[in-house]
């Protein structure tokens, strides 16, 4: 039986602007949001838009994605015919090739694809936080009688020439495309998600393959050999709250704007479009008295008896007695503790950060940078952490690291 | 079955004092009790069991069985989808006599033929009103090592007076004993004793054959109960020993203990004594993280997720998805998932069931001796 639409995640980013957070783990594992990972948006998209079945592109550090996902179970990706794949490169008869390109990737996993027998396939990117419907997507192309389309944001005029920009008269087709220009016709930025009638995606993956001057990349290659075919090319206009998480930054600022559902855009208390994820198990959490908790999103397993203000907990997190918490992304089963001063920064999973150390600082004139605490590093008693430190390994007490 | 000598199948009596909290179980069973701001009373029994290699599970449900039917599924969240065993679901039997079971003898006596099927040597045995992180491989290694016949768990403990003063003779039973090395050489039923006193849980290690026949015999016989008309009068010819069990116990015999028991589970030392054990698996609800709004407050709680809290929040225990609206003062409470106080509501000692709401303004309290419980989906 076909399916109508079937979805490729690309997931295979090293993400190596998140350095120390992503020295283990791909990108899209990376976790986000108090119970999340960063792939649980697209993951949820899908289902939450009936896309059944879900071919996931892994290349770099795949175990934690892999273990991660496991039969797809926590996103209802469990199923007898479709459900959700996790795809690496692999040894062929003639060879074998890492995936060379994002177009190369789905080139190599065409018969993936043939086994579904699909109308369409939706491209998507595993480092975007974004709520978005699909089937709306879809309808769109239907709609237009399109061969292509491409969610597009409208970008403010001055950040335009940051993105690859889509050019499109008044219905929506698309008629220029511009990677990162120093003169921005448009101010529609490609979010990176298209739809393909597969029979046309097939055949620009197999020419491509055999051009050997090809980056096999959809943005350098396979949309500009669209566009010169004069193919029925769409932008579906998208307004909701989208974010590409790409760097430490960006990461940051998306969890602090998850504190502010009324005014960011991003709303995870949506009973209607639930992100799913692969829950931790552990009991509520427990606050003591003495603790002081504000505006922040504390989940299962963590025990408070410090004062967090503006932050964003983890499972299991422990913030000890006179431990100061605040603008603080904590993940996963790290240790606060006592009299530590933690501002405005990044920490991993299972880090200790040791009695009365500093990591990071509140943003002070020029100064604001986000500090970040590798996984599994442990911070010593009385050390210090600067602002714009990235720690990949163990501070020892009373060290300074800046 | 690799290792089929010391396997063990579970069954499980979630009807097993119902009668103890009647508004409790007005719409569910003493198992689908909320407990622990996200569990439900026989997610700690299941667990326990799975964690211990039993992994084919049998539910002998009585009455007002939709909550945990609902609760436990296909028992995915406890790994109890099984090719072999796994979890299986035993309503009474319908046919035109049909009776809800009376009593654990009723009850095996509808499943013989299933367990004269299985293939595990041992039988474990359980109710779901007593809150353990039960270590059953344990408990199984004793019963193997001594001998016995039949062991029981037990713990020594006061008896509860909630328990002393609901359960008259008509209503259901609890057990106490004396022992001589371990073996139970009397067996009380709904004692009044003061003072520490060995005080049966209700777990039961025995071997399957032996289980079919003395079931089969008292069956025959019109006995219902398991305690009272099988090992009572046996005591002499079956060695029945029991097995003392020194850890975390919490149990729910009425409505203050209830309260008492969540209550408990603030104090961290409880808290890690139930739960530093093996993983208490529940039903998952994907719940987003629970959210406290700028002013909210929160001194002394358990916290679920899903909630968000913009009022002011101690000494209380909050199920998923509970909602505390600005200026709300929740104090002493037990709100279970999805319950709502409204802005400028203030409230103390309250147990309030699922989606009951506070309206805006209202005040409403109970006392420590005697917490009021609010049903399901009122509206206040």
């Amino acid at each position: 039986m076909a399916k109508e639409m079937i979805a490729m995640l690309l997931a295979g980013g090293q993400g190596s602007r998140l350095y120390a957070l992503t020295e283990k783990l791909a990108k899209p594992a990376v976790p986000f949001g108090g119970k999340y990972r960063i792939i649980d948006f697209p993951l949820s998209n899908c289902v939450n838009s009936e896309i059944d079945t879900v071919g996931i592109l892994t290349q770099y550090q795949p175990l934690v994605l892999n273990e991660y996902i496991g039969n797809g179970q926590p996103w209802d990706l469990d199923r007898l015919y479709g459900g959700v794949h996790v795809l690496p490169p692999y040894q062929k008869a003639s060879g074998s090739d890492w995936y060379k390109g994002t177009a190369n990737a789905i080139y190599q996993n065409i018969s993936f694809i043939e086994r579904y027998d699909p109308q369409y396939v939706i491209i998507l990117s595993g480092d975007q936080i974004c709520k978005q419907n699909y089937s709306d997507f879809l309808k769109f192309h239907k709609e237009k009688n399109a061969e292509f389309s491409v969610a597009v944001m409208e970008v403010p005029w001055e950040e335009a020439s940051r993105f690859g920009l889509m050019v499109a008269d008044e219905d929506d087709r698309i008629t220029e495309f511009q990677e990162k220009p120093k003169d921005p016709k448009s101010n529609l930025a490609s979010m990176g998600i298209y739809i393909f009638n597969w029979d046309i995606l097939k055949k620009y993956l197999e020419e491509d393959e055999a051009d050997p001057e090809s980056d096999n990349d959809f943005g350098k290659n396979i949309i500009p050999n669209l566009l010169k075919d004069n193919r029925r090319m769409y932008a579906h206009h998208f307004s909701g709250y989208w974010k590409d998480v790409g760097t430490i930054s960006s990461l940051w600022e998306a969890n602090m704007e998850i504190l502010d559902p009324e005014h960011s855009g991003i709303n995870l208390f949506d009973e209607d479009w639930k992100i799913y994820s692969r829950n931790s198990g552990m009991t509520g959490h427990k606050i003591s008295d003495g603790a002081v908790v504000e505006n922040s999103m504390i989940t299962d397993g963590c025990r408070i008896k410090g004062t967090v203000k503006h932050s964003i907990l983890f499972a299991g997190v422990k913030v000890e007695k006179g431990a100061v918490l605040e603008d603080a992304v904590v993940m996963g089963g790290t240790v606060i503790k006592a009299g530590a001063v933690v501002k405005h920064c990044i920490v991993a999973e299972n880090v200790t950060i040791g009695e009365n150390a500093v990591v990071g600082a509140m943003p002070a004139g020029e100064e604001n940078g986000v500090a970040t605490v590798g996984a599994g590093v442990v911070i010593g008693n009385n050390a210090k952490v600067g602002p714009n430190a990235m720690v990949k390994n163990n501070v020892e007490g009373g060290e300074e690291v800046w | 079955m690799v290792n089929s000598n010391t396997s063990a199948l579970g069954i499980i009596f979630p009807n097993s004092y119902d009668t103890l909290v009647p508004d409790l179980v007005n719409v569910r069973l003493m198992a689908s009790i909320p407990f622990a701001s996200r569990y439900r009373l026989i997610d700690f029994i299941l667990s326990s069991m799975t964690h211990c290699g039993i992994d084919n599970i049998s539910v002998l449900v009585n009455n007002n069985y939709h909550s945990l039917m609902d609760h436990l599924d296909s028992g995915r969240e406890w790994d109890l989808v099984r090719k072999n065993g796994g979890l299986h679901i035993f309503p009474p039997f319908a046919e035109k006599s049909a009776k809800p079971y009376t009593g654990r003898v009723t009850a095996l006596a509808n499943i013989l033929d299933f367990l004269r099927d299985e293939k595990e040597k041992y039988v474990v045995m359980t109710d779901t009103n007593v809150v353990v992180n039960f270590d059953f491989s344990d408990m199984i290694r004793a019963h193997i090592e001594s001998g016995a016949d039949v062991t029981v768990a037990y713990n020594q403990q006061e008896l509860p007076e909630g328990l002393m003063k609901s359960l008259s003779n008509d209503q259901g039973y609890y057990y106490t004993f004396d022992m001589e090395d371990g073996r139970i050489t009397k067996i009380y039923v709904n004692a009044k004793d003061s003072g520490v006193q060995n005080f049966s849980m209700n777990f039961y290690v025995v071997e399957r054959e032996l289980l079919i026949d003395l079931v089969n015999t008292a069956f025959v016989r019109g006995q219902e109960f398991f305690e009272r008309d099988v090992l009572l009068p046996r005591l002499n010819k079956l060695n029945v020993r029991g097995y003392k069990y020194d850890g975390y116990v919490a149990r729910i015999c009425d409505m203050k203990s209830y309260f008492d028991e969540n209550m408990k589970l603030l104090d961290e030392y409880n808290l890690d004594a139930l739960f530093s054990g093996s993983q208490i698996y529940t039903k998952i609800r994907d719940d987003n993280p629970t959210r406290y709004i700028e002013g909210a407050k929160a001194r002394n709680v358990m916290v679920a997720d899903g909630c968000v809290i913009e009022g002011d929040v101690e000494d209380s225990v909050l199920f998923r998805g509970v909602k505390v609206a600005k200026g709300a003062k929740v104090k002493n409470c037990i709100l279970m998932q999805d319950s709502v106080v409204e802005a400028g509501a203030n409230i103390e000692y309250l147990i309030m069931d699922k989606n009951v709401t506070i309206t805006a303004g209202k005040e409403m309290k109970g006392t420590g001796s005697f917490p009021v419980y609010i049903d399901k989906f009122q509206v206040v």
